[in-house]
């Protein structure tokens, strides 16, 4: 409070200045005239009166600036002259006053560039109609590892039902329809929504109208809404649009929808989409399947919290409501499953992954700000103490110290200032970097633009600097012992200014530290990611989605398309063999990852409690050779496993080992059981094992065990596939070939997404690339700067202690004794600096363990590698000025003082 | 004016609070009533009073307001504020017991100590 009342009253004078000017030279010519009329009286003529009333006066000007100072208008004014001063002197030495605006620049720029991502992303309200009342519903079921399970329209329909708490409720669903008439036929986004979603939402169209009541039911009219991104960079924002009818294709019909409108910018959640759809273009929504499987889940909730009702009442009453509801269906809700419910604001619901990672980062920032600051502060530090003489002079003329702090404050504002000019410079390109990293994470910051705020941050964290700066150093006490500092080689404030450097090292080399050894952690899980033998041939396999298209045709003809064009390919000069399949490896997330359930025959009786479950995949003939994944025993799939043939599987490894250890799992039976493969259309018939595969993981970067069972794709069920094609050269150079051959088969058929199975395992891992490569960032400025600081303080440390050395010289020491001891110096400081962050570590995880769960402490021999390359730094940074110190000649250091 | 003594340093703040404890003045007034108070035995150099007073308006001691002087001058006159009253009372009473002790030290005779 004394500071603010300080700094209202400097800049009040500041601002009155002018008038208060005025005032005083009123008053001191109203003074002289008053002497003159005395003067006149006693005899002198007016003007010889004026004169020697003038002459008496004195110093005009001097007194009146003497005035100026009494009344306490001056400090501004000061600082001005003092500013301008500091600018000659910081020009003087050029080397510390890059270095420092340099250093400042970093930390600085990093925190305002962070805390622009973090407002943006994190704090400002959505443009959703009073944002603060929507919220998102979410089920999970914990024992089977399902964090979002999503809802099942019956679901839906029991949840919704007398809802009080909670006013409307919108459904969205996502899903992919082959379009016509935005140009060439393609694969587009979708998403599927009730009549009631967009008022929930609370979003309004930029154009035309959208979904609403009228669109509801089975009997409207198909009407789409263009999302804006779609409409403003797919159709170059067409003002005609509207009305115009495209068709939807999916489930092997078509549909045919009329554009009704563009909706406003808006953060699209839970998924990205080119269009919104109402539900009669999709014929899944509208089936049995959809409309009555209860675990038929792929619907997300959105609901508007009722007038007086909160979060809290609204999440007690879904949990009542959801109770009963699981109560009601146990062969559904099994309770091993863990079924539950829960409902979070739609802003933290699109944040949740991002807002642990942005602090984490941001904090990782502020570390890198305090690093900087410490750095700057040793610098100023060991600047002021080769500066004492001229400060001690400066405080015996009368400077007050006042005066002196002054100084050094307006010297450490032109240094903060330049930092954080530069800081702002070095953000602006900063937050595009940092948006497209955190878009990874939430979609809001997709349209994050540079602001003010970013300004106001780089000023105010300059101003924190230039403050805690300006008071870092100590003066000349006024004590009376003041003579003595000009005389005695002006040691006196160099004993505190010296622990205080140590102090501020300390700090840099912990935090430090703690950089390093954080960005260790995911160097070292990026690390063993890549590693990682995925026990595929990725790098010469290309792969190519290949859509399906609903264009009438029957599932047959569909099938066979798919033989011909991979047939077609595979006899392509340059490749060796050609597959298809439905599921991207790695790319094709939760799919990959599901398990059903299944069963042997003549083995479910006696284990009826056993989970059994194993990932589904369709693959055609050839797909082993194309992936060169080795048959343990049995045969390949062939064109003779089609439709209508018998049934027939071939199963991982693992399945075999796992059901039919030591005896033969060929032509076993096995069937799946799980009540889910009727909304998927697989037959629950019994199924013979004809081969045995080696074990892959083609879902985990790192392999992790598995239970696999391959199906024939021609047996189906087709929801669209992938072509894997092994090629003898480069595969990208295939690329237009292969697409060439695929369309002599069909003219508009779709070839997408095509990359090479390695690169499809890169972009998975692209996250992790990233993040540790901004935390290595992070670490190796904080260690650069970290490595100028302690050579700074150990090179102080040497001219301060010349003179020690020459005479510890000239009584026989040897130099190689005096390098040692300044570099057993720096470890010293490097030792406790490490110790240091090390707890400051160890704490600052226990307290985030509580709200990271994952979060993990690194494992020992890193920790020492982080340490151990500090120690390398330090040596290194502690080698020059030790090196100088046993070059020291006697007799100049002896004469030197 | 040959016989004015110097002032001591510290003691013009004490004789201005004094002028103008005895009713509002102008600055040239201050001067004016000093000298008359004094008898005219002291020297101040006209121009350094007026630092005293802004210093004086700064610590609180001396309000100050324009107004118009006998002579239809416009002038600026300073009074006592209620902490300056106090003030003036505590340093009267320490200049009297330094005056004192001063003086008892230097009239002291060889046999009384």
């Amino acid at each position: 409070m004394r500071l603010l009342d300080w700094l209202r009253f400097r800049i009040a004078t500041l601002f009155r200045r002018s008038q208060m000017s005025a005032e005083m030279e009123e008053e001191l010519r109203a003074h002289i005239q008053y002497r003159a009329d005395d003067l006149e009286r006693s005899g002198l003529s007016r003007k010889e009166a004026e004169r020697r009333a003038r002459i008496e006066f004195g110093g005009h000007v001097r007194y009146k600036e003497e005035c100026r100072e009494a009344a306490g208008g001056v400090f501004f004014d000061s600082l001005l002259r003092d500013v301008r001063f500091g600018v000659r002197v910081l020009r003087k030495s050029p080397a510390f006053t890059v270095t420092a605006i340099l250093t400042l620049a970093l930390g600085i720029g990093a925190n305002a560039a962070f805390f622009s991502v973090i407002r943006s992303v994190l704090l400002t309200p959505l443009v959703n109609r009073e944002e603060d009342r929507l919220i998102y519903i979410q089920q999970s079921a914990p024992g089977t590892q399902v964090d979002n399970a999503t809802f099942s329209i019956p679901e839906i329909t029991d949840i919704s039902r007398n809802l009080k708490t909670i006013g409307a409720i919108g459904t969205f669903s996502t899903t992919d329809f082959t379009a016509q008439g935005f140009g060439e036929t393609r694969e587009i986004h979708a998403g599927v929504v009730d009549g009631g979603y967009f008022e929930v939402m609370g979003l309004k169209p930029v154009m035309g109208r959208l979904l609403d009541a009228r669109d509801d039911g089975l009997n409207a009219p198909g009407a789409v809404v263009l999302t804006y991104k779609f409409w403003a960079t797919g159709l170059g924002a067409d003002p005609n649009v509207i009305g115009r009818v495209i068709r939807l294709g999916s489930m092997m019909q078509v549909r045919s929808a009329t554009i009704v409108g563009v909706l406003e910018p808006s953060i699209p959640y839970p998924a990205e989409t080119e269009i919104i759809a109402n539900i009669v273009t999709s014929p899944h929504h509208l089936s049995a399947t959809m409309v009555q499987g209860r675990e038929h889940r792929m619907t997300d909730l959105f609901g508007r919290l009722a007038p007086g009702a909160t979060l809290k009442s609204a999440r007690a009453e879904l949990r009542t409501v959801y109770g009963g509801m699981t109560a009601a269906h146990p062969e559904v809700y099994k309770p091993q499953d863990h079924f539950q419910i829960d409902a979070r604001r739609l802003r933290d619901q699109i944040n949740v992954e991002a807002s642990t990672i942005l602090w984490v980062l941001f904090g990782a920032s502020g570390l890198l700000f305090v690093i900087a600051c410490s750095n700057v502060a040793n610098l100023m530090l060991a600047r002021t103490v080769r500066r004492e003489a001229e400060l001690s002079v400066r405080s015996a003329l009368g400077a007050s110290n006042a005066a002196i702090r002054r100084s050094l404050l307006a010297e450490s504002l032109v240094l903060c200032a330049s930092g954080g000019l530069a800081g702002v410079l070095v953000a602006i390109p900063m937050v595009g970097v940092l948006a497209r990293y955190a878009l990874r994470y939430t979609v809001r910051a997709g349209d994050l633009t540079v602001d003010f705020s970013l300004l106001w941050m780089g000023l105010a964290l300059a101003l924190v600097a230039a403050f805690f700066l300006a008071f870092v150093p100590r003066l000349p006490s006024a004590d009376s012992s003041r003579g003595l500092g000009l005389t005695s080689g002006s040691n006196r404030f160099t004993g505190s200014s010296r622990r205080r450097i140590r102090v501020f090292t300390v700090i840099q080399i912990a935090a430090s530290f703690l950089l390093l050894a954080s960005a260790g952690v995911l160097f070292r899980t990026l690390l063993s990611l890549q590693k990682a033998q995925p026990g595929i041939e990725t790098g010469h396999v290309l792969m190519a989605n290949l859509p399906l298209l609903s264009d009438g045709r029957t599932p047959q003809q569909v099938a066979q398309f798919y033989q011909e064009a991979q047939r077609n390919v595979s006899e392509l000069p340059g490749v060796e063999s050609a597959a298809t399949c439905m599921f991207a490896p790695w790319r094709d997330g939760r799919f990959l990852t599901f398990a059903l359930q299944f069963s042997v025959e003549g083995r479910e009786r006696e284990s009826s409690k056993e989970d059994l479950r194993a990932r589904f995949r369709f693959v055609s003939p050839g797909y082993f050779a194309t992936l060169g994944i080795p048959l343990v025993e049995g045969r390949d799939f062939t064109e003779a496993d089609r439709g209508g043939a018998e049934f027939v599987v071939v199963v991982s490894k693992s399945v075999a080992d796992r059901l039919f250890p030591g005896q033969d799992a060929l032509n076993r039976h096995i069937m799946w059981t799980d009540p889910l493969i009727k909304y998927a259309d697989i037959s629950p018939e019994p199924r013979r094992i004809v081969g045995v595969l080696a074990d892959i993981d083609d879902a985990n970067i790192i392999p992790q065990p598995n239970l696999t069972i391959y199906t024939p794709f021609a047996q189906g069920p087709i929801f669209g596939a992938n072509l894997l094609v092994r090629t003898k050269s480069d595969p990208y150079t295939m690329v237009p070939t292969i697409t060439k051959t695929i369309r002599a088969a069909a003219a508009t058929q779709p070839v997408e997404h095509t990359s090479t199975l390695q690169d499809v395992r890169m972009e998975v891992l692209a996250d992790k690339r990233v993040n540790a490569l901004v935390f290595g960032g992070f670490a190796a400025l904080a260690l650069t700067i970290s490595i100028v600081g302690v050579a700074g303080v150990l090179a102080f440390g040497v001219s301060w202690r010349t003179r020690e050395f020459g005479i510890r010289l000239a009584l026989g020491a040897q130099p190689s004794g005096i390098l040692a001891g300044v570099l057993i110096d720096g470890v010293k400081i490097t030792a406790i600096g490490v110790v240091a962050g090390g707890l400051v570590g160890w704490g600052l995880s226990r307290l985030a363990g509580n709200y990271v769960p994952e979060l993990k402490l690194p494992e020992p021999l890193l920790l020492f590698a982080s340490a151990a390359v500090i120690f390398a730094a330090a040596a290194i940074a502690s080698l020059l000025p030790a090196a100088r110190a046993a070059r020291v000649d006697a007799v100049q250091a002896l004469r030197a003082e | 004016m040959a016989d004015q003594a110097q002032l001591l340093p510290g003691t013009l703040d004490l004789l201005i609070l004094r002028a103008v404890s005895l009713g509002p003045l102008h600055g040239y007034g201050i001067l004016l009533r000093i000298g008359q108070i004094s008898g005219n035995a002291l020297l101040i150099e006209q121009g350094a009073l007026y630092p005293g007073l802004f210093r004086l308006v700064r610590q609180g001691l001396l309000k100050a307001s324009w107004g118009t002087s006998e002579n239809n001058r416009r002038a600026k006159f300073y009074e006592l504020t209620a902490a300056g009253r106090k003030r003036l009372r505590e340093e009267t009473a320490n200049w009297n017991r330094l005056a004192a002790a001063i003086g008892s030290a230097l009239a002291s005779q060889p046999e009384e100590v």
